[in-house]
Protein backbone atom coordinates (compact mmCIF):
# COMPACT_ATOMS: atom_id res chain seq x y z
CA UNK A 1 0.00 0.00 0.00
CA UNK A 2 1.14 3.24 -0.43
CA UNK A 3 2.35 5.14 2.53
CA UNK A 4 -0.78 7.18 3.97
CA UNK A 5 1.40 9.44 6.03
CA UNK A 6 3.01 10.74 2.25
CA UNK A 7 -0.31 11.86 1.52
CA UNK A 8 -2.67 14.33 3.07
CA UNK A 9 -5.49 12.84 1.66
CA UNK A 10 -4.72 9.28 3.04
CA UNK A 11 -4.27 10.43 6.17
CA UNK A 12 -7.97 10.01 7.19
CA UNK A 13 -7.15 6.18 7.31
CA UNK A 14 -4.85 6.71 9.85
CA UNK A 15 -6.92 9.15 12.11
CA UNK A 16 -9.82 6.32 11.57
CA UNK A 17 -7.52 3.31 12.80
CA UNK A 18 -6.35 5.36 16.24
CA UNK A 19 -10.15 5.81 16.43
CA UNK A 20 -10.91 2.24 16.01
CA UNK A 21 -13.17 3.49 13.09
CA UNK A 22 -11.53 1.40 10.15
CA UNK A 23 -13.11 -1.71 8.82
CA UNK A 24 -11.70 -5.22 9.61
CA UNK A 25 -9.50 -5.50 6.03
CA UNK A 26 -8.49 -2.07 6.05
CA UNK A 27 -7.13 -2.15 9.49
CA UNK A 28 -4.92 -5.44 8.48
CA UNK A 29 -3.52 -3.87 5.78
CA UNK A 30 -2.39 -1.18 7.47
CA UNK A 31 -1.10 -2.69 10.19
CA UNK A 32 0.92 -4.59 7.99
CA UNK A 33 2.45 -1.54 6.43
CA UNK A 34 3.24 -0.14 9.70
CA UNK A 35 5.17 -3.04 10.92
CA UNK A 36 8.01 -2.06 8.11
CA UNK A 37 7.35 1.88 7.80
CA UNK A 38 8.18 3.83 11.11
CA UNK A 39 6.85 6.47 10.61
CA UNK A 40 3.26 5.57 10.02
CA UNK A 41 4.23 3.74 13.53
CA UNK A 42 5.32 6.95 15.00
CA UNK A 43 2.31 8.82 13.63
CA UNK A 44 -0.20 5.99 15.16
CA UNK A 45 1.53 5.93 18.49
CA UNK A 46 0.95 9.61 19.15
CA UNK A 47 -2.54 9.39 17.68
CA UNK A 48 -3.48 7.23 19.96
CA UNK A 49 -1.54 9.06 22.64
CA UNK A 50 -3.89 11.95 21.92
CA UNK A 51 -7.09 9.88 22.16
CA UNK A 52 -6.34 8.70 25.00
CA UNK A 53 -5.83 12.00 26.60
CA UNK A 54 -9.12 13.43 25.04
CA UNK A 55 -11.01 10.73 26.47
CA UNK A 56 -10.08 11.49 29.97
CA UNK A 57 -11.25 15.03 29.24
CA UNK A 58 -14.78 14.30 30.69
CA UNK A 59 -17.79 16.83 30.72
CA UNK A 60 -19.44 17.72 33.90
CA UNK A 61 -22.86 16.44 33.62
CA UNK A 62 -25.55 18.83 32.52
CA UNK A 63 -27.25 20.78 35.50
CA UNK A 64 -30.61 19.34 36.58
CA UNK A 65 -32.92 22.53 36.29
CA UNK A 66 -31.51 22.84 32.61
CA UNK A 67 -35.27 21.51 31.24
CA UNK A 68 -36.79 24.02 33.40
CA UNK A 69 -34.80 27.17 32.47
CA UNK A 70 -35.21 26.50 29.14
CA UNK A 71 -39.42 25.60 29.34
CA UNK A 72 -39.94 28.86 31.09
CA UNK A 73 -37.90 30.67 28.76
CA UNK A 74 -39.96 29.04 26.11
CA UNK A 75 -43.14 30.17 28.05
CA UNK A 76 -41.88 33.37 28.81
CA UNK A 77 -41.59 33.90 24.50
CA UNK A 78 -44.78 32.23 23.39
CA UNK A 79 -46.82 33.95 26.18
CA UNK A 80 -44.85 37.82 25.31
CA UNK A 81 -46.07 36.99 21.93
CA UNK A 82 -49.32 36.21 22.84
CA UNK A 83 -50.12 39.25 24.87
CA UNK A 84 -48.54 41.36 22.44
CA UNK A 85 -50.84 39.84 19.71
CA UNK A 86 -54.23 39.34 21.59
CA UNK A 87 -55.95 42.74 21.03
CA UNK A 88 -55.06 42.98 17.84
CA UNK A 89 -55.47 39.71 15.99
CA UNK A 90 -59.38 39.69 15.86
CA UNK A 91 -59.12 43.59 14.77
CA UNK A 92 -56.77 43.09 12.13
CA UNK A 93 -59.31 40.45 10.59
CA UNK A 94 -62.10 42.83 10.65
CA UNK A 95 -60.44 45.70 10.22
CA UNK A 96 -56.84 45.99 9.18
CA UNK A 97 -56.65 49.00 7.12
CA UNK A 98 -58.22 51.12 9.76
CA UNK A 99 -55.42 49.70 12.52
CA UNK A 100 -52.90 50.20 9.93
CA UNK A 101 -53.44 53.79 9.14
CA UNK A 102 -54.18 54.59 12.82
CA UNK A 103 -50.58 52.82 13.79
CA UNK A 104 -49.14 54.64 10.80
CA UNK A 105 -50.34 58.21 12.39
CA UNK A 106 -49.02 57.12 16.11
CA UNK A 107 -45.74 56.33 14.22
CA UNK A 108 -45.51 59.98 11.90
CA UNK A 109 -46.66 61.56 15.54
CA UNK A 110 -44.02 59.60 17.32
CA UNK A 111 -41.51 61.15 14.91
CA UNK A 112 -43.01 64.68 14.59
CA UNK A 113 -42.64 64.40 18.16
CA UNK A 114 -38.91 63.03 18.83
CA UNK A 115 -38.08 66.33 16.82
CA UNK A 116 -39.20 69.40 18.49
CA UNK A 117 -35.44 70.95 18.43
CA UNK A 118 -35.59 71.31 14.69
CA UNK A 119 -37.71 74.12 15.24
CA UNK A 120 -35.57 77.24 14.74
CA UNK A 121 -34.32 78.65 17.68
CA UNK A 122 -36.07 82.34 17.21
CA UNK A 123 -39.48 80.99 16.62
CA UNK A 124 -40.63 82.51 19.92
CA UNK A 125 -39.77 86.19 19.33
CA UNK A 126 -41.33 85.94 15.68
CA UNK A 127 -44.94 84.22 16.84
CA UNK A 128 -44.97 87.49 19.62
CA UNK A 129 -44.71 89.65 16.52
CA UNK A 130 -47.23 88.14 14.19
CA UNK A 131 -49.55 88.42 17.35
CA UNK A 132 -48.62 92.17 17.67
CA UNK A 133 -48.96 93.05 14.10
CA UNK A 134 -52.54 90.71 13.60
CA UNK A 135 -55.23 93.23 13.86
CA UNK A 136 -53.03 95.44 10.77
CA UNK A 137 -52.58 91.97 9.08
CA UNK A 138 -56.39 91.02 9.26
CA UNK A 139 -57.15 94.75 7.58
CA UNK A 140 -54.76 94.43 4.62
CA UNK A 141 -55.83 91.15 3.98
CA UNK A 142 -59.56 92.06 4.11
CA UNK A 143 -58.83 95.21 1.56
CA UNK A 144 -57.21 92.50 -0.32
CA UNK A 145 -59.61 90.48 -0.76
CA UNK A 146 -62.32 93.05 -1.30
CA UNK A 147 -60.08 94.42 -4.14
CA UNK A 148 -59.80 90.73 -5.39
CA UNK A 149 -63.30 90.08 -5.67
CA UNK A 150 -64.29 94.26 -7.25
CA UNK A 151 -61.35 92.57 -10.00
CA UNK A 152 -63.16 89.55 -10.33
CA UNK A 153 -66.46 91.09 -10.71
CA UNK A 154 -64.99 93.46 -13.59
CA UNK A 155 -63.30 90.76 -15.12
CA UNK A 156 -66.33 88.51 -15.62
CA UNK A 157 -68.46 91.66 -16.61
CA UNK A 158 -65.98 92.99 -19.39
CA UNK A 159 -66.24 88.63 -20.62
CA UNK A 160 -69.78 88.93 -20.95
CA UNK A 161 -69.36 92.26 -22.96
CA UNK A 162 -67.22 90.55 -25.05
CA UNK A 163 -69.28 87.82 -25.56
CA UNK A 164 -72.44 89.79 -26.85
CA UNK B 1 -9.39 6.17 -0.97
CA UNK B 2 -11.46 7.31 1.27
CA UNK B 3 -14.21 4.72 0.21
CA UNK B 4 -11.96 2.60 2.12
CA UNK B 5 -13.00 3.92 5.12
CA UNK B 6 -15.70 2.39 6.57
CA UNK B 7 -17.67 3.92 9.13
CA UNK B 8 -21.05 2.81 11.32
CA UNK B 9 -23.41 4.54 8.94
CA UNK B 10 -26.04 3.12 9.91
CA UNK B 11 -27.12 3.85 13.30
CA UNK B 12 -26.73 7.63 11.85
CA UNK B 13 -29.02 7.42 8.74
CA UNK B 14 -31.86 5.73 11.16
CA UNK B 15 -31.12 8.92 13.56
CA UNK B 16 -31.67 11.59 10.79
CA UNK B 17 -34.71 10.39 10.11
CA UNK B 18 -35.84 9.89 13.36
CA UNK B 19 -34.62 13.73 14.46
CA UNK B 20 -35.60 14.90 11.41
CA UNK B 21 -39.14 13.59 11.50
CA UNK B 22 -39.63 14.58 15.34
CA UNK B 23 -38.95 18.14 14.05
CA UNK B 24 -41.28 17.88 11.69
CA UNK B 25 -43.97 16.95 14.68
CA UNK B 26 -42.59 20.08 16.52
CA UNK B 27 -43.38 21.79 13.39
CA UNK B 28 -46.80 20.55 13.66
CA UNK B 29 -47.44 21.92 17.04
CA UNK B 30 -46.35 18.42 19.09
CA UNK B 31 -44.34 19.61 22.26
CA UNK B 32 -44.14 16.06 23.34
CA UNK B 33 -41.71 15.62 20.09
CA UNK B 34 -39.79 18.84 21.35
CA UNK B 35 -39.09 17.67 24.43
CA UNK B 36 -37.65 13.97 23.21
CA UNK B 37 -35.17 15.71 20.85
CA UNK B 38 -34.15 17.28 23.73
CA UNK B 39 -33.44 14.81 26.55
CA UNK B 40 -31.20 13.33 22.89
CA UNK B 41 -29.58 15.84 22.54
CA UNK B 42 -29.46 17.91 25.74
CA UNK B 43 -25.72 16.45 27.01
CA UNK B 44 -23.89 16.20 23.47
CA UNK B 45 -25.24 19.88 23.01
CA UNK B 46 -23.85 20.87 26.33
CA UNK B 47 -21.09 19.02 26.45
CA UNK B 48 -19.90 20.08 23.11
CA UNK B 49 -20.26 23.76 24.34
CA UNK B 50 -18.63 23.55 27.19
CA UNK B 51 -15.69 21.82 25.17
CA UNK B 52 -15.24 24.88 23.29
CA UNK B 53 -15.57 27.68 25.89
CA UNK B 54 -14.30 25.68 28.69
CA UNK B 55 -17.08 27.10 30.84
CA UNK B 56 -19.69 25.28 32.51
CA UNK B 57 -22.50 28.34 33.02
CA UNK B 58 -21.29 29.91 29.86
CA UNK B 59 -21.48 26.23 28.02
CA UNK B 60 -25.08 25.89 29.58
CA UNK B 61 -26.52 29.14 28.16
CA UNK B 62 -25.23 28.84 25.22
CA UNK B 63 -26.90 25.00 24.81
CA UNK B 64 -30.15 27.32 26.14
CA UNK B 65 -29.84 29.78 22.80
CA UNK B 66 -29.70 26.21 20.63
CA UNK B 67 -32.46 24.83 22.23
CA UNK B 68 -34.49 28.06 21.68
CA UNK B 69 -33.42 28.71 18.49
CA UNK B 70 -34.22 25.23 17.50
CA UNK B 71 -37.60 25.83 19.18
CA UNK B 72 -38.50 29.52 17.22
CA UNK B 73 -37.12 27.81 13.87
CA UNK B 74 -39.89 25.13 14.04
CA UNK B 75 -42.19 26.67 12.02
CA UNK B 76 -39.83 27.29 8.81
CA UNK B 77 -37.87 23.90 9.37
CA UNK B 78 -37.10 21.67 6.27
CA UNK B 79 -35.02 18.67 6.85
CA UNK B 80 -32.50 19.64 3.98
CA UNK B 81 -29.89 18.13 5.72
CA UNK B 82 -29.56 15.88 9.16
CA UNK B 83 -31.02 17.34 12.15
CA UNK B 84 -27.72 17.07 14.22
CA UNK B 85 -25.68 18.86 11.27
CA UNK B 86 -28.42 21.62 11.77
CA UNK B 87 -27.91 21.61 15.77
CA UNK B 88 -24.02 21.72 15.17
CA UNK B 89 -24.21 24.54 13.22
CA UNK B 90 -26.37 26.30 15.19
CA UNK B 91 -24.30 25.54 18.59
CA UNK B 92 -20.86 26.36 16.22
CA UNK B 93 -22.40 29.63 15.73
CA UNK B 94 -23.15 30.30 19.01
CA UNK B 95 -19.88 28.99 20.40
CA UNK B 96 -17.91 30.93 17.90
CA UNK B 97 -19.53 34.31 18.57
CA UNK B 98 -19.12 33.78 22.31
CA UNK B 99 -15.58 33.34 22.40
CA UNK B 100 -15.06 36.44 20.03
CA UNK B 101 -16.69 38.27 22.26
CA UNK B 102 -15.88 37.52 25.86
CA UNK B 103 -12.53 35.85 25.48
CA UNK B 104 -10.88 37.37 28.14
CA UNK B 105 -13.36 37.73 31.06
CA UNK B 106 -14.22 33.83 30.48
CA UNK B 107 -10.64 33.19 30.86
CA UNK B 108 -9.62 34.94 33.63
CA UNK B 109 -12.56 33.40 35.18
CA UNK B 110 -11.65 29.80 33.73
CA UNK B 111 -7.53 30.75 35.47
CA UNK B 112 -9.69 31.45 38.54
CA UNK B 113 -12.17 28.72 38.50
CA UNK B 114 -9.95 25.99 36.81
CA UNK B 115 -11.95 23.21 38.44
CA UNK B 116 -15.35 24.14 37.05
CA UNK B 117 -17.58 21.73 35.55
CA UNK B 118 -14.33 19.24 36.14
CA UNK B 119 -16.02 16.03 37.40
CA UNK B 120 -14.42 14.78 40.25
CA UNK B 121 -13.30 11.42 38.69
CA UNK B 122 -13.34 8.17 39.82
CA UNK B 123 -10.47 5.54 40.16
CA UNK B 124 -10.54 1.88 40.93
CA UNK B 125 -11.09 2.33 44.93
CA UNK B 126 -12.99 5.03 44.17
CA UNK B 127 -11.00 7.45 46.75
CA UNK B 128 -8.41 8.99 45.07
CA UNK B 129 -4.95 9.77 46.82
CA UNK B 130 -4.34 13.80 47.00
CA UNK B 131 -1.16 12.82 45.09
CA UNK B 132 -3.63 10.72 42.27
CA UNK B 133 -6.12 13.87 42.16
CA UNK B 134 -2.82 16.19 41.56
CA UNK B 135 -1.58 13.87 38.53
CA UNK B 136 -5.04 13.60 36.84
CA UNK B 137 -5.60 17.60 37.31
CA UNK B 138 -2.52 18.34 36.05
CA UNK B 139 -2.95 16.28 33.28
CA UNK B 140 -6.71 17.17 32.54
CA UNK B 141 -5.38 21.07 32.76
CA UNK B 142 -2.81 19.92 29.87
CA UNK B 143 -5.62 18.58 27.95
CA UNK B 144 -7.74 21.53 28.12
CA UNK B 145 -4.79 23.87 27.19
CA UNK B 146 -4.03 22.06 24.42
CA UNK B 147 -6.98 22.47 23.19
CA UNK B 148 -8.35 25.68 24.04
CA UNK B 149 -4.74 26.74 22.12
CA UNK B 150 -6.03 25.55 18.94
CA UNK B 151 -7.44 27.96 16.12
CA UNK B 152 -11.46 28.16 16.78
CA UNK B 153 -12.59 25.96 13.72
CA UNK B 154 -9.80 23.79 14.05
CA UNK B 155 -11.02 23.08 17.97
CA UNK B 156 -15.05 22.61 17.12
CA UNK B 157 -13.70 20.44 14.36
CA UNK B 158 -11.84 18.28 16.51
CA UNK B 159 -14.54 18.46 19.03
CA UNK B 160 -16.91 17.13 16.74
CA UNK B 161 -14.75 14.37 15.39
CA UNK B 162 -13.78 13.25 18.68
CA UNK B 163 -16.50 13.56 21.12
CA UNK B 164 -19.65 13.54 19.11
CA UNK B 165 -18.54 11.48 16.02
CA UNK B 166 -19.75 13.45 13.20
CA UNK B 167 -18.30 12.53 9.64
CA UNK B 168 -16.56 14.73 7.76
CA UNK B 169 -19.65 15.74 5.34
CA UNK B 170 -20.97 16.62 8.47
CA UNK B 171 -18.75 19.04 10.26
CA UNK B 172 -18.33 20.40 6.77
CA UNK B 173 -21.79 21.63 6.60
CA UNK B 174 -21.45 22.76 10.21
CA UNK B 175 -17.96 24.68 9.17
CA UNK B 176 -19.38 25.68 5.63
CA UNK B 177 -16.63 24.45 4.18
CA UNK B 178 -15.31 21.53 1.99
CA UNK B 179 -14.98 18.12 3.15
CA UNK B 180 -11.04 18.27 1.93
CA UNK B 181 -10.66 21.56 4.05
CA UNK B 182 -12.08 19.28 7.25
CA UNK B 183 -9.66 16.75 6.55
CA UNK B 184 -6.74 19.16 6.46
CA UNK B 185 -8.22 21.29 9.42
CA UNK B 186 -7.91 17.35 11.22
CA UNK B 187 -4.94 16.80 10.14
CA UNK B 188 -3.58 20.07 11.32
CA UNK B 189 -5.29 20.39 14.67
CA UNK B 190 -4.29 16.24 15.81
CA UNK B 191 -0.56 17.51 14.63
CA UNK B 192 -0.47 20.15 16.99
CA UNK B 193 -2.08 17.93 19.55
CA UNK B 194 0.40 15.16 18.84
CA UNK B 195 3.34 17.36 19.88
CA UNK B 196 1.94 18.92 22.68
CA UNK B 197 0.43 15.44 24.09
CA UNK B 198 1.45 12.69 23.06
CA UNK B 199 4.31 12.52 26.27
CA UNK B 200 1.27 11.50 27.68
CA UNK B 201 1.04 8.36 26.64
Amino acid sequence: MKCPIETRENAELLLAYCARKLDAESTATLERHMEICPACREFADGQRAVWEALDAWEAAPVTQDFDRRLYRRIDREVSWWNRLLRPFAPAFVRQGLPIAAAACLVVMAGVLLQHPAAAPPVAQPQSAQVEALQPDQVDHALDAMRMLGEFNYRVRGDAADSKM
Amino acid sequence: MPERVKTDMGGATAALDCDAELMLRVKEGDGASFGLLLEKHRSPVVHFLYRMVQNQAVAEELAQEVFLRVYRSRSSYEPTAKFTTWLFRIATHLALNSLRDGKNERLQERLDNDSSGMPARQVSDNRPSVEQRMVYRARLEEVRQAVAALPEKQRAAVLMHKYEELEYSQIARVLRCSESAVKSLLFRAYETLRARLAHMA
